[in-house]
């Protein structure tokens, strides 16, 4: 018994492929899945298509815009270096899957694509860049960093494996982080 | 008292030696950059004011971008606003950009959260891509020189003793 506690006591701490917690009750931290350990925090929020259209539009984005915006799944990410070194965020390294199958972010090179078509103004092409997940940051040690990472919208549920490297020099070992099964929402319908 | 002397020698010069270090403890989320001249920064404040960064030269600027969207800087804005009556008649020059929103929108939400704060307005956020902040909110602080010497990661607290007294002593 003692063995199989110190074992436990050893083996969990060192054990670097950490699952999702499900934040459901009330009683849950997050208005999302998460996980959370010494190293870093990270929690997924998604969101309808009505919320991020409702979101855009109250910051002046035209209707051509906001039909695209519509039309694909959101997801806010907040990740947060809780630990002493440099937490590497390269979203590269993470892998997204629908059904078994891998699927891609919508990249920026898409929604700019898209903007120059229908000729979405400066500001808002400014405000839209700042509300998504950077693509790689140094994560310093107590250093934030949020945004939306946006998936096709027909996309009903996917898992994401988020592969994290550490320390200055990136040898500093690597944090995987799993979450499955999350739900891409969609509004329901009108009665 | 040579011997005395000696003995205490190595442990001044250890002190001595540890000052730098000291000096350069920093308030959680704050690094040091490494000196490199501030972007240029010529907007007009939500009064319709021109402002140029380089005309208060000789002080040290608090540069914060943010904007009303961003949760985080809806958090922090009260206690940047508790900051600066915290420090009162300090020489430190502060400029709150706005980035990318309208006039309506930053005079509806400052009207509630900090009603004394009058932002630059980046009205097309074209100078907040100029200096590359980390994300939204973000805060350099310039030097009287006008290089960048230190940069906030995210909001902060800045009404703790920690950031005041760090601010303080620019």
């Amino acid at each position: 018994m003692r063995f199989i506690r110190q074992y436990l006591i050893t083996l969990l701490p060192a054990c670097s492929l950490l699952f999702a917690g499900q934040a459901v009750g009330v009683d849950q931290p997050y208005p999302g899945p998460f996980v959370e350990n010494d190293d870093l925090l990270m929690i997924l929020i998604p969101h309808t298509p009505e919320q991020m259209t409702a979101f855009y539009e109250a910051r002046g984005f035209p209707k051509a815009a906001l039909q695209q915006i519509g039309k694909q799944c959101f997801v806010t990410a907040h990740i947060e270096n809780k630990s002493q070194r440099i937490i590497w965020l390269e979203t590269a390294n993470w892998d997204l899957a629908s059904n078994g199958k891998a699927i891609q972010r919508v990249d920026k090179q898409q929604w700019t694509a898209w903007w120059d078509k229908i000729n979405l103004p400066d500001a808002n092409r400014s405000t839209f860049g700042w509300t998504q997940l950077p693509t790689v940051r140094d994560l310093q040690p107590d250093e934030p960093v949020g945004g939306n990472i946006i998936l096709a919208g027909n996309i009903k549920r996917f898992d994401l494996r988020a592969r994290f490297m550490t320390g200055q020099d990136k040898r500093g070992g690597m944090l995987d982080i799993q979450f499955r099964n999350i739900k891409c929402p969609k509004e329901e319908a009108a009665p | 008292m040579k011997s005395m002397f000696s003995h205490y020698l190595p442990v001044c010069l250890l002190l001595l030696l540890s000052l730098p270090t000291l000096a350069e403890t920093l308030p959680p989320g704050v690094i040091r950059i490494d000196g490199t001249s501030a972007p240029a920064l010529k907007l007009n404040d939500l009064d319709g004011e021109p402002y140029d960064l380089t005309t208060t030269n000789g002080h040290w600027r608090f540069v914060h971008f943010w904007a009303s969207w961003c949760g985080p800087c809806r958090k922090e804005m009260p206690s940047i606003e508790r900051m600066i009556a915290t420090l009162g008649d300090n020489e430190l020059e502060i400029v709150l950009v706005n980035t990318s929103e309208t006039e309506d929108d930053v005079f509806t939400f400052l009207g509630i959260v900090a009603p004394d704060l009058v932002p630059l307005m980046d009205s097309d956020g074209k100078v907040t891509e100029m200096w590359q902040p980390r994300g939204l909110p973000s805060t350099y602080l310039v030097d009287p020189d006008g290089n960048i010497q230190y940069q906030a990661l995210g909001g902060r607290e800045w009404e703790k003793p920690e950031y005041l007294e760090f601010l303080q002593g620019l």
